[in-house]
């Protein structure tokens, strides 16, 4: 299995994720991209989030997850990927995908992926409104809301 | 008397309470228990103080099961309030 695994400040591309699921056998390919969006805040509206993340232990557990989708869903390839550091609305935060032999595994594969990325790696985000005052999200909100 | 210090790392929520992302902690050759840092963080940022009692706790990079840890002089202590990533 190959996993591409990257937290990093620069611009994620979908083109380079679907090229990274690129494999022989591999015909089902999910991919899923969550985006910043202008969610209503108490001062206006959110015009960015920053994130932070906790490198080491992120990496650890994002690698664990990989390994996961790999021996659950069969993946012979996974990307995760998310950014860090200040993103305005519109710009990807987070992609996902996984490559399997069939759609169904991809598909499961994928949701795993995205939800465990959530719940499990220390990454965090926090919003700016257009006042420019920090708000950081709870996590009650998170559930719904922000990206994808 | 001091010996060193403790670095005490503050990620999403915690950092916005405390406004910087890390904070030297000084401490004793015998080191400080986690409960009793965590307890001093509290009463030192009292806008931290909701965080931590959401929080996760990581030592030099392992997350803590407890607070009965002992932590020295040259330790990394993380703060990890609950995640949000996506």
């Amino acid at each position: 299995m190959s996993a591409s695994i990257r937290l990093t400040s620069r611009p994620l591309s979908l083109a380079a994720a679907i090229r990274s699921l690129e494999g022989s056998g591999l015909g089902g390919v999910t991919v899923f991209a969550g985006r910043v969006r202008p969610d209503a805040a108490p001062r206006g509206r959110v015009v960015a989030l920053v994130y932070d993340v906790h490198r080491a232990p992120a990496l650890r557990r994002l690698k664990e997850i990989a390994r996961t989708a790999e021996r659950r869903f069969g993946a012979g390839r996974v990307v995760l990927w998310h950014r860090t550091g200040r993103l305005a609305v519109g710009e990807v935060a987070v992609v996902v995908g996984a490559a399997c032999g069939h759609r169904a595994p991809a598909f499961a594969a994928a949701r795993y992926l995205i939800e465990e990325l959530k719940a499990s790696v220390p990454i965090w985000k926090t919003e700016r409104a257009r006042s420019g005052r920090p708000r950081p999200r709870r996590r009650a909100r998170r559930a719904g809301r922000s990206t994808g | 008397m001091p010996k060193g210090s403790v670095t005490v790392l503050l990620f999403g929520p915690a950092r916005e309470a405390v406004g910087r992302g890390a904070v030297d902690w000084p401490v004793d050759r015998d080191g400080v228990e986690a409960r009793d840092l965590v307890r001093s963080l509290g009463e030192r940022y009292p806008s931290l103080a909701p965080t931590l009692r959401a929080s996760r706790f990581v030592r030099n990079g392992e997350y803590l099961t407890g607070l009965s840890a002992r932590l020295r002089a040259g330790d990394e202590f993380a703060v990890h309030p609950p995640y949000g990533g996506g």
